[in-house]
């Protein structure tokens, strides 16, 4: 009996600090405008080809580089392209360029940082250095070097690239939760218990390293957005994906004659980067990690 | 004394940070598909098998991978960086001929952005809540979330083309005759919008790291027994509070460096500085692997070398640092 009400107060103090943690994410004005933002991002990401009023891809001929109107909200880019339908779709490519990106960005950092932060000693010196020497490749140049070696350039090789040099910082952050996390009582537990460390590491000390994981991920997410529009940008993103560096790139060509073909894809990337941004600040607020992030 | 061993700690972590950055560089060079001889000949390769066994020797490429590792590590360092397949020039050379104009581009914009950052992120963080702090934190968001391609599109249309203030790209007006100081003159005419392009992402960056490590230190003990000892409110910001506040913004500089190099590569590209950013996308255009690779190597010769020298930096401003 004593044991389930524990468990119900233990519950209930979840559920209570959940209900902070939106609490604190709500009265700030700025993250419910990032959490709106994104949601409208993801939105157009889903359900594009239901609200998108063109294929995106479809050439119109007679119809090239119209500015604004009604049958074209956006305007046309030089293959007579509707604009708007372009820059739907195109939210599709950055949200999964930066889910991919992430998802590879947890699972290296998440390793590399928590094998770091819980074996600590050498383990920890020689994972760490190895880390920093991460953090000083410069991202954007070794992203063309190696998207240079491939023939075909594939979304997927492109966020492979990405998550595979993005993770040291949310190693360093998950590290420095485990050596906190590491210390305290229920891993005592759990080690007097005889759980195995792998075990202890995943299912003990992980759930409880949760919070400023999301934060990060959040954060970084227009960092890999921006890489991914600034490599087709180059053209050296993939060719035949929906990006919006791609059309900005196009619009680059005609900017005197046609300035909206290159100002519309580049506000949807600085609209979204900034509803990641803030929805990430909100959260790191939130969730109260901000001094360790 | 303890500080000269500091640097020489610093120093020798250097050289193996170092040789794990040449292996990476090395590897995506050889897990690259294609076989080498292909590539250098453009899919015209020559039909004589015997030819193309020479070439392979002379290239090393028939040796162990190890052994070219080694080979090629040891040519680095006495400066031989092999030849660009694009115009068979060697590769130090072009980068010799370049590197200048990116440390200058990347250094005036770190210098810029610091000011810039470090000023107005003390202002916010004075002003905390007021409408010039919301107004800086507004503007700095702005700065950071925008995409630099675009900004260098958006300034190339506004300030070059519709206003023509600015020339839209290269970093000296061709085929007419300057004096010293005329000469200096038309150089930062065309340094101006790749600059200002570069610089403004780094200062909203710096903004932000300052803003919030003044408004945790002006939280602080010292901070108040400082301004209850009546020390003068400028003195109290300037000299106790900020000399705290900069560390984490030092510690940045450094590891922010691979980053605003990323930047030059585009921003030179764009407005076709000829600096090494718009060599390594000239070459990763042409798959110009010797050039790339050099390229590679240098930066992360020049990110080092900056690591240490903020290292040091630190050190000097914070003692307890040396241990």
């Amino acid at each position: 009996m004593q044991i389930v009400q524990d468990l119900e107060t233990v519950e209930e103090k979840k559920v209570g600090m959940l209900h902070a943690t939106w609490r604190r994410f709500k009265k700030n004005k700025a993250s419910i405008a990032g959490a709106v933002i994104t949601l409208i991002i993801v939105g157009m990401a889903v359900f594009a080809p239901l609200i998108a009023p063109y294929n995106p891809e479809k050439l119109n001929y007679g119809k090239e580089l119209q500015p604004p109107s009604w049958n074209f909200l956006l305007g046309t880019d030089p293959g007579g392209r509707d604009i708007l339908s372009f820059v739907i779709w195109g939210a599709r490519t950055s949200l999964i360029v930066a889910v991919g990106a992430i998802l590879i960005e947890v699972a290296i950092g998440v390793l590399i940082g928590g094998v770091a932060g819980y074996y600590g000693g050498v383990v920890d010196e020689v994972l760490m250095r190895f880390t920093d020497i991460i953090m000083t490749l410069p991202t954007i140049l070794l992203l063309l070097t190696a998207v240079s070696m491939f023939k075909v350039r594939s979304i997927v090789l492109i966020m492979l690239i990405m998550g595979v040099l993005g993770w040291p910082w949310m190693a360093r952050i998950v590290r420095s939760e485990f050596l906190s996390l590491k210390e305290s009582l229920f891993v005592e537990a759990a080690r007097s218990l005889g759980i195995r460390n792998l075990r202890i590491i995943f299912r003990h000390i992980l759930p409880n390293a949760i919070s400023p994981i999301i934060v990060v991920a959040t954060l970084d997410a227009p960092f890999y957005i921006m890489y991914e529009a600034t490599l087709s940008f180059l053209g050296l993103g993939d060719p035949t994906a929906i990006s919006w560096g791609n059309l900005v790139a196009k619009g680059k060509n005609v900017l005197t004659s046609a300035w909206w073909v290159a100002t519309f894809p580049g506000l949807m990337i600085f609209i979204t980067t900034i509803g990641l941004n803030l929805l990430g600040d909100g959260l790191r607020d939130a969730f109260d990690v901000r001094a360790r992030i | 004394m303890e500080l000269r061993n500091y640097v020489i700690k610093r120093l020798l972590i250097c050289i193996p940070t170092f040789l794990i950055s040449s292996v990476i560089i090395f590897s995506l060079m050889h897990i690259a598909p294609g076989d080498p001889i292909e590539i250098m000949f453009r899919g015209t390769r020559p039909t004589n098998p015997q030819i193309i066994e020479l070439i392979r020797e002379k290239l090393g490429l028939d040796k162990p991978i190890y052994e070219q590792y080694f080979i090629w590590i040891s040519n680095f360092l006495r400066g031989d960086l092999g030849y660009s397949y694009v115009n068979n020039q060697p590769v130090i050379e072009q980068i010799n001929a370049r590197l200048w104009l990116t440390i200058e581009l990347v250094l005036l914009s770190q210098v810029l952005s610091l000011l810039i950052g470090i000023v107005l992120g003390v202002i916010a963080a004075v002003k905390k809540n007021s409408w010039v702090d919301n107004f800086l934190s507004l503007s700095s968001l702005f700065g950071y979330s925008m995409p630099s391609f675009w900004m260098a599109i958006l300034f190339i249309l506004i300030f070059a083309v519709k206003l023509n203030w600015f020339p839209v790209c290269g970093s000296q007006t061709l085929g007419l005759e300057f004096d010293f100081w005329g000469a200096l003159v038309d150089h930062l005419w065309h340094l101006t919008l790749p600059l200002l392009v570069l610089s403004l992402g780094s200062a909203a960056w710096y903004f932000r790291l300052v803003r919030s490590a003044m408004l945790d230190v002006l939280e602080m003990d010292y901070i108040k027994t400082a301004r209850a000892k009546g020390l003068m409110e400028r003195i109290v910001i300037y000299k106790h509070a900020l000399r705290n506040a900069i560390l984490p913004v030092v510690t940045s500089f450094g590891a922010s460096l691979g980053f605003v190099l990323g930047g030059a590569v585009v921003v030179e590209s764009i407005f076709a500085w000829p600096g090494l950013g718009e060599f390594a996308y000239k070459s990763t255009l042409a798959r110009d692997y010797p050039s790339i690779i050099g390229i590679n190597m240098m930066i992360v010769l020049c990110v080092l070398i900056a690591n240490l020298i903020t290292d040091v930096v630190i050190a000097l401003i914070d003692p307890r640092i040396r241990y």
